[in-house]
């Protein structure tokens, strides 16, 4: 073609291509919404009393032993998920200058897309309280009061979950995060259907409704908590 | 300003020569193959020494250039467009006719030659159409191969219907959208060349002359519509593939941007013009709401398969067509021509619109349009299988009318659409200036008077795919060691600059008028004189009218802005102006030829039924205009010994 | 009707571009857009200006010259129709209309509403075709298509390259045309023997010349050929297709 009607391609070779960058991020993804599905049935055990929530936090800390040391699986997956969290949090960012490049001077407006078009600002919401979360509960520094750290004999989730909970501020978090979670996973997980080439009608409408059931389940199972606490229930 | 009316036709025009096509003195089916034998070949190896160009990239041009290419010649190819799959094929909706005769409905090659021969009421030439009947089956397969997803039936085979003017079914479609998904298929392969290094794709590049030295053509000038440069490229051989010129008339069924300005430069030039004023009314397009549409929207033609014309009996009914009582319906087409019907040929179908709506019978708030009714298919067959048919036909007219055709019936009138003039070439697709090919629509050979529905995408295709990619080598082998035309040469610096005077000159005009206005005037006036039925008054009236409005043009034409960058209405004005000495031409071969053929009726000539009426002692001939002052009249006798001479009938 | 029209002014690509307001008298309803835009055209032109320059061609739909955004909606604001087929009847009454060039950086502004949309000719060209010579075909009837897969395909092959579906993207992204391409040609047996090729060159392309998709579906909401979403996916299981073959079929 003609100089004057074909322009260069204008982004150079060398990069990690966006075709891989969008996979790895359903694949990470998925990873997180199955460990917020298999944490929200860790939750759920707080309604079976604190002896049964803090037996199942001991259990994590020793399962598997003596296979793996104690709290090794904690930590293979700590480590997947952070691996994960690093390649999700700057793939996203890689995509999202990508897109403000390929889209150029003048921002599509106008459109009605609020879940796809939010995605990198409930990301970033997510980020933070998962930053709180870990120091919250599991590091105990922004924790409660009452935080107690988990022996080698004994765990005291239930005590400090619901210690935590008690404070407004941080059940209030705790209630608007779950929401955020909520629209992040519907849009991520319906539009990984997309990632994963998913073309068939049928496919890719049973996909939706694993979605949504999936969004929904983790973040109304974990609601649970927060409202039982309020409620004095828990 | 002349006045015409009383001026004699031998005033107007001198009388040629016979011309010859080069058809082997062999029987019509036989011709093909002879004069393929007789080719010239150029070895593989030398190939890439030849450089051809092509301008146009609608389905000839994108069809030759590719095949050119794959061959290995080196293929410049120009188009005016963004893109080669902007082409106006893509608006062909209904389908591709091909002889492959796999149903037992007795289809075969040379029932489709007789269709097509009989079809054109013998002003083709048959030999021609033998070639178009034979390569027909190959290019089913071949755009089928190249990504055209043709409609199949439930066993997998291909589906066909019937088209106005046979009584098989032999039209091959994908949808309402035949033309586009072929266009695009071609516009696929072409791209397929440009990265395989073979072809250079020149697009937003306008041609506006064509460079002619030693006796041949060797090259063509453009205007890079981008940034207005002006320049010249060269080349063994050169192909025009730009299409139609229906557009003469404003409204008509074409694209906007369609026009006359490759071919007829290349008429300027040398390349006889083959009648001029055959030019077919498409029966069922949609009527014009308002006198500024830019141009008329078209209705497939296959919607005749299912739909049935009607006016109501009385002229000036004003009720909704659903409130008319069936004894007070005029199903014309299926009265007049019992054994068509509904699918009477095109130009049949047209003048019988017309001859309804001149007696007041027209419908619509213009009284300008018949009713073609679905009411009976969708009782018969059911809204699912109309709509499976023609849903994207019934949608698009409910867009532009704001009426449901499933509810009320469609209002159509007849429109300015295919021309089955062109440039004038021999059997090898090569015009009287040696080394200039012409192909599709631009051409003249196979339709005759009057096209047959579905034969221009498959003529387009046979032009492109399978005849020039062996005729053009022909020319070529004597070529073998010859560069290219130097850059430098005084024919191609003289067309150059003669390109920039034009331009220059339509810039310099200074009047108050665009370029538009003197097109919609110009339409007007050929609608009136050289339309569905012409008079010998009408043709002299418009004459001199045209003749008026160029003297207008080139006095009152005001084009905004400059020549530097894009400026479409510097492009419109330099095509009106083509538009304008065309027009003149159109009408001057219309008065010349005394008698009616097809979609040229001259009421004069008509039968006491009122059908075209020939006169084939003197006209079975193709005419072929030389330029000139006047301009001269070349003919090229036809012969026909496969279909034998009739009066065409319908009934 | 009276209307009120903002429209996009833009000498050259190099050009900034600026806002053009005009008052339209008697823009009757059963114009279309494009009509519009010839009305418009004539008024400036009578008060001595130069027109509005802006692309169309066949105006039925089929060519996809056509394409301007109308208050930030690629084509206009009836869904899924392209602009020449957009009639002010349906316009729900709007009495202002901002008229502005299809935008995305792949689309640079050649004039006004004029842009150069040549980036979805080298997708076609890096991949979207079949290696078939002239002739060389085999008989279109000796591998039978299944009716609905036949008329899958063309669901797919139906997309007339108008662009809208990139500048409708806030990413900049060009899936729905690619994956319509790579979907309409990975259905029919023929141009599918080269689909791991097709898939590699036409994604390869699409990363160098247009944004990451992100699913936000605003492309299938345009597009005037009714393509669907499924397209976008089609690019990834293509690729992925490819990539786990390993092979150029």
């Amino acid at each position: 073609m003609t100089s004057t009607t074909l322009r260069s391609a204008t982004t150079s070779r060398a990069r990690v291509s966006t075709f891989t960058l969008k996979l790895a991020m359903a694949v990470t993804g998925w990873l997180f919404a199955l460990f917020a599905a298999v944490h929200m049935y860790g939750n759920l055990k707080a309604w079976f009393g604190a002896d049964a929530y803090n037996g199942y936090a001991h259990w994590l800390h020793n399962a598997l032993y003596p296979l793996l040391p104690r709290d090794g699986l904690l930590w293979i997956m700590r480590i997947v998920l952070a691996v994960a969290l690093v390649v999700h949090v700057v793939a996203s960012l890689v995509l999202y200058l990508r897109g403000r490049r390929a889209r150029g001077r003048f921002r599509r407006r106008g459109h009605n897309r609020w879940a796809a078009a939010t995605m990198p600002w409930t990301g970033l919401l997510l980020l933070a309280f998962l930053t709180f979360h870990i120091l919250d509960l599991t590091l105990g520094i922004a924790g409660a009061a009452e935080y107690r750290a988990a022996t080698a004999d004994e765990s005291f989730a239930y005590q400090n979950t619901v210690a935590s909970m008690g404070r407004p501020l941080a059940g209030a978090a705790y209630l608007l995060a779950m929401l955020v979670l909520l629209v992040h996973l519907v849009h991520g997980l319906w539009s990984s259907a997309t990632e994963f080439g998913l073309t068939g009608r049928r496919t890719r409408k049973a996909w939706k409704v694993i979605a949504y059931v999936l969004a929904i389940g983790i973040t109304v199972g974990n609601l649970t908590l927060p409202i039982g606490v309020w409620t004095g229930l828990l | 300003m002349t006045d015409l009316a009383d001026t004699t036709i031998d005033a107007l025009r001198q009388v040629g020569r016979a011309l010859d096509p080069g058809v082997p003195d062999v029987a019509p089916d036989q011709a093909w193959a002879v004069r393929r034998s007789q080719h010239r070949l150029v070895s593989p190896g030398n190939r890439r020494h030849f450089r051809v160009i092509v301008v146009g990239t609608g389905l000839a041009g994108a069809g030759a250039a590719a095949a050119l290419a794959e061959l290995g010649y080196h293929v410049d190819a120009f188009t005016f467009h963004d893109a080669p799959r902007r082409a106006h094929s893509v608006a062909a909706q209904g389908g591709i006719n091909a002889a492959r005769a796999r149903a037992v409905d007795n289809d075969s090659v040379h029932r489709f030659v007789v269709d097509t021969v009989k079809g054109g009421d013998f002003r083709a030439r048959e030999a021609d159409v033998f070639r178009l009947a034979a390569e027909s089956s190959r290019v089913i397969d071949h755009l089928n191969a190249i990504g055209a997803p043709f409609a199949r039936e439930y066993g997998g085979s291909l589906s066909t219907r019937s088209f106005g003017g046979v009584q098989v079914s032999r039209t091959y479609y994908t949808r309402g959208q035949t033309g586009q998904q072929l266009q695009v298929a071609a516009a696929q392969a072409l791209l397929r060349q440009v990265k395989a290094g073979r072809v250079t794709l020149h697009t937003r590049h306008e041609m506006l002359d064509l460079v002619v030295a030693d006796g041949r053509a060797q090259g063509i000038v453009t205007r890079d519509l981008v940034n207005g440069q002006i320049r010249a490229h060269t080349a063994h051989a050169v192909v025009l593939a730009t299409g139609g010129y229906g557009s003469v008339f404003h409204h008509s069924t074409l694209a906007v941007h369609s026009n006359a300005t490759a071919v007829w430069r290349a008429h300027l030039r040398g390349a006889l013009f083959a009648s001029p004023s055959f030019v077919q009314f498409h029966p069922t397009a949609l009527p014009a709401d308002s006198p500024n549409q830019a141009k008329t929207t078209l209705m497939s033609e296959s919607l005749r398969n299912d739909g049935r014309v009607w006016v109501p009996t009385h002229p000036g009914d004003a009720r909704r067509p659903n409130e008319i009582p069936e004894h007070e319906r005029d199903y014309y087409l299926e009265r007049r021509y019992p054994a068509y019907g509904n699918l009477a040929p095109r130009d049949i179908s047209s003048r019988a619109a017309r001859v309804e709506i001149d007696a007041g019978r027209g419908v619509g708030p213009q009284k300008n349009s018949v009713y073609l009714d679905f009411s009976d298919a969708i009782a018969r067959l059911g809204r699912a299988t109309i709509a499976e048919r023609y849903g994207n036909l019934f949608a698009m007219y409910a867009d532009v009318t704001g009426e449901d055709p499933y509810v009320e019936p469609m209002r159509i009138a007849p429109a300015a659409h295919f021309v089955m003039g062109g440039l004038w070439s021999d059997f090898d697709l090569m015009t009287s200036v040696p080394g200039l090919f012409v192909g599709g629509e631009a051409g003249s050979s196979y339709h005759g008077a009057n096209r047959l529905g579905a034969n221009s995408l498959l003529s387009a295709c046979v032009d492109g795919w399978f005849t020039l990619p062996l005729t053009v080598p022909h020319h070529l082998a004597g070529l073998l060691g010859e560069p290219v035309l130097d850059s430098d040469a005084p024919e191609v610096a003289a067309a150059v600059a003669s390109v920039r005077e034009r331009v220059e000159a339509l810039l310099a005009v200074g009047g108050r008028t665009r370029a538009s206005s003197f097109h919609r005037e110009l339409g007007e006036v050929l609608r009136r004189g050289c339309g569905v039925s012409r008079t010998e008054a009408g043709l002299r009236a418009a004459l001199t009218e045209v003749s008026a409005l160029r003297e207008r043009f080139w006095a009152d034409l005001w084009v905004p802005g400059d020549g530097g960058r894009l400026n479409q209405e510097l492009e419109s004005a330099g095509r009106v102006a083509d538009f304008l000495d065309l027009a003149e031409l159109m009408c001057l071969d219309a008065l010349d030829r005394t008698e009616s053929a097809g979609a040229h009726f001259r009421d004069e000539f008509q039968t006491a039924l009122g059908e075209a009426k020939r006169d084939d002692d003197r006209w079975c001939s193709v005419s072929a205009w030389e330029h000139g002052s006047p301009p001269v009249r070349h003919h090229e006798p036809l012969h026909f010994s496969a279909v034998p001479m009739a009066e065409r009938d319908y009934r | 009707m009276k209307l009120t029209v903002e429209v996009w002014r833009q000498e050259s690509p190099a050009d900034a571009g600026r806002w053009e307001r005009h008052e339209v008298d008697d823009a009757a309803s059963h114009l279309s857009l494009l009509d519009l835009l010839d009305l418009l055209n004539d008024q400036i032109a009578a008060a001595g200006g130069e027109p509005v320059a802006y692309e169309s061609d066949c105006r039925e739909g089929a060519c996809g010259a056509c394409g301007v955004t109308v208050n930030g909606v690629p084509h206009g604001p009836v869904p899924r129709t392209p602009s020449c087929r957009q009639h002010l009847r349906s316009f729900d009454g709007a009495t202002r209309l901002r008229i502005e060039p299809l935008r995305s950086a792949a689309f640079p502004v050649v004039r006004d509403l004029v842009i150069d949309r040549s980036a979805l000719d080298a997708l076609v060209t890096a991949g979207g075709h079949v290696a078939i010579n002239s002739g060389t075909a085999s008989d279109a009837e000796a591998l039978p298509i299944g009716h609905d897969d036949a008329e899958t395909a063309l669901d797919f092959a139906a997309c007339i390259g108008c662009g809208a579906c990139v500048a409708a993207c806030p990413n900049g992204a060009a899936h729905l045309f690619a994956g319509a391409k790579l979907a309409h040609l990975a259905m029919l047996p023929q141009p599918a023997l080269e689909r791991g090729r097709r898939a590699r060159a036409i994604v390869d392309e699409l990363e160098q010349r247009f944004g990451p998709c992100s699913t936000y579906g605003e492309c299938a909401e345009v597009c005037p050929a009714g393509i669907s979403l499924a397209a976008v996916a089609a690019v990834h299981r293509e690729g992925i297709r490819a990539w786990w073959r390993g092979r150029d079929d």
